[in-house]
């Protein structure tokens, strides 16, 4: 496969989503470029999982269409990996963490001593060299998430989406887990999507922030984040730039209109949960 | 490490001993014509086995035994994940099965043996049959109760389905299916001793029908007693296939673990067929 086919757009159009009578997601367009950290934010129960899994080609959307370039994602890609919310439930607990990590790779026929490389190149780019051994259950729930990290990475797709990667992890890990994603997208050029409910998190990760709203949910607000790529925890986050953006996306979230109030309750964080 | 084994295996062996010891004791004296001395019957064992042809009756059944229950794990596990696997088909057999289950494979015993005669194929077929549903049904609710997440993972990853079945759906199912072999082996050691009692000129059901009903009483009890040694050493051997295959499962921490109380009512339930 060339490389034009395997970097494309990742593009919504006039999605759909209903589970029975009850709507999920109406007319929602977005895309996605190549290369580029979007996150995606709403509110818990605003239909982020559901939207991840029409763009991962998991679920099959009431109507409207997802296309890679100008392929139709009717099923899961060879191009996008998905790291789940559950991380727990995802990671096969009968098999070590480096077979977890090269699993996909045995579906590819890929020989055992290549996958064997790769899985442990792959744990080594997350900060989880020789941990190969253990079992998932043995990690923290912070390392648990670097190994689906790593085995999205081992897939070795042009897409990485992410469904609230960092929910359940402590704050301290969870920073770590933020910047590590920064630095391999930057190291690899790949497409990153994340999901997430934490409006400073979508703000401290994105290029791009999309926010989902109303009820079915759609997109209300697509904002460029102008914070530049090199982004740092303590200093990113006390621009005043970075305030004003959390503050519309809040605002937004909350049913205001797109223009921000000039003084915004600035510690407000609604949307955690 | 080893001194908590060492521990740990005098805890588990003290009981045993009491009891022999106490059995051997307190019977030593015993006059009574159906109930002879315990190292009698001890004695009488050994010596049927050394040179009464009990050896040979134990090889018999034994083999019944071994071939019936390896015949039902092959192919209960097999049609149970892909009966597990397919909603459709596991609707559509529910009833059969539920009524398969239902009947106590005890009434088959004349039927069979007035249809395949009185040699071993109609006990292995007969201990085929018990031991076929306890690990059917547990093989299909194993299948049944595996994480979605764990199936969405290997979907996304785009794992073939020869895969899935081996690395995924199988050792998922595991626990459960080892569960329905522990309850087959209980109910394929009834039915070698009720198949060898009516109408068979060799085993151990016929041993101990043959030396009661000619009043060699200490045989008979030697030969009960070698029933019960046969079960308890093959549930020692499964045991110990079962710290093998489900290591990961035991050592993990017990909240991750799949709640089994679902197991201990389907054993009771088996056991009192
Ligand atoms: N498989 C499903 N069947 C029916 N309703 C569902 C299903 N999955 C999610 N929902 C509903 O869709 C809505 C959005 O869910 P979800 O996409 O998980 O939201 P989020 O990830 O933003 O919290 C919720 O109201 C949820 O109850
Ligand atoms: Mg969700």
């Amino acid at each position: 496969m060339s490389d034009s086919d395997r970097l494309a757009p990742l593009s919504v159009t006039g999605l759909h989503k209903s589970y029975g009578h009850h709507a999920v997601l109406a007319d929602l367009n977005l895309s996605v470029e190549p290369g580029s950290f979007v996150c995606i934010v709403g509110p818990s129960g605003a239909g982020k999982t559901t939207l991840l899994r029409c763009l991962s080609g998991l679920l099959a959307p009431t109507s409207g269409s997802v296309r890679y370039g100008d392929r139709p994602v009717n099923q899961p890609l060879a191009e996008i990996a998905v790291v789940f919310q559950d991380y727990r439930g995802s990671l096969l607990p009968w098999m070590r963490v480096r077979d977890n990590v090269a699993f996909p790779l045995e579906g590819r026929g890929v020989s055992r001593s290549a996958r064997r490389a790769r899985a442990d190149e792959c744990l080594a780019a997350v900060g989880l060299p020789g941990v190969g051994d253990k079992y998932p259950w043995q990690l923290s729930g912070g390392m648990q998430q670097r190994v689906a990290i790593a085995r999205g990475l081992a897939y070795d797709a042009a897409v990485l989406l992410m469904d609230e990667p960092f929910g359940s992890v402590d704050a301290q890990a969870r920073f770590d887990l933020e910047d590590l994603v920064l630095r391999l997208r930057r190291d690899l050029g790949i497409t990153v999507i994340v999901v997430t409910h934490d409006i400073d998190e979508a703000v401290y990760l994105g290029d791009r922030v999309i926010v989902l709203g109303g009820q079915p949910a759609t997109v209300i607000d697509n904002l460029t984040v102008d914070l530049g790529q090199d982004r740092d925890q303590i200093h990113t986050r006390a621009l005043p730039r970075f305030a004003e953006l959390r503050t519309r996306v809040l605002t937004r979230i909350r049913g205001g209109a797109a223009a921000p109030d000039p003084a915004p309750p600035a510690q407000l964080d609604v949307s955690r949960t | 490490m080893s001194r908590t084994f060492l521990v740990s295996a005098l805890n588990q062996l003290w009981l045993p001993v009491l009891v022999i010891v106490l059995l051997w004791v307190g019977t030593a004296g015993s006059t009574n014509f159906y109930f002879p001395p315990f190292g009698d019957m001890v004695g009488a064992m050994g010596a049927n086995l050394a040179h009464g042809g009990l050896l040979e009756d134990l090889w018999f059944s034994l083999k019944n035994i071994l071939a019936g229950l390896g015949l039902a794990i092959v192919v209960g596990v097999l049609a149970g994940l892909i009966i597990g696997e397919h909603r459709r088909l596991r609707e559509s057999l529910g009833p059969v099965l539920d009524f398969a289950r239902a009947t106590p494979t005890v009434a088959f015993v004349p039927v069979i043996i007035l249809t395949l005669g009185i040699g071993a194929t109609p006990k292995i077929f007969l201990i085929f049959l018990g031991s076929l549903w306890p690990i059917l049904l547990n093989t299909i609710s194993g299948v049944e109760g595996i994480n979605p997440a764990v199936l969405e993972t290997a979907r996304s990853y785009r794992i073939p389905w020869q895969l899935r079945l081996r690395r995924v759906i199988l050792p998922g199912a595991t626990p459960q299916i080892v569960a329905g072999v522990r309850v087959a082996l209980s109910v394929a050691v009834v039915l070698m001793v009720v198949s060898e009692i009516y109408g068979s000129p060799v085993g151990l059901g016929n041993f101990i029908l043959r030396s009661g009903s000619s009043f060699a009483v200490t045989d008979t009890w030697g030969g009960t007693l070698l029933i019960g040694l046969l079960g308890y050493g093959l549930s020692v051997v499964l045991l110990a296939v079962e710290h093998v295959l489900l290591g990961w499962y035991f050592q993990r921490p017990p909240r991750v673990r799949r709640n089994t109380q679902g197991l201990a009512l389907l054993e009771r339930e088996a056991l009192t067929r």
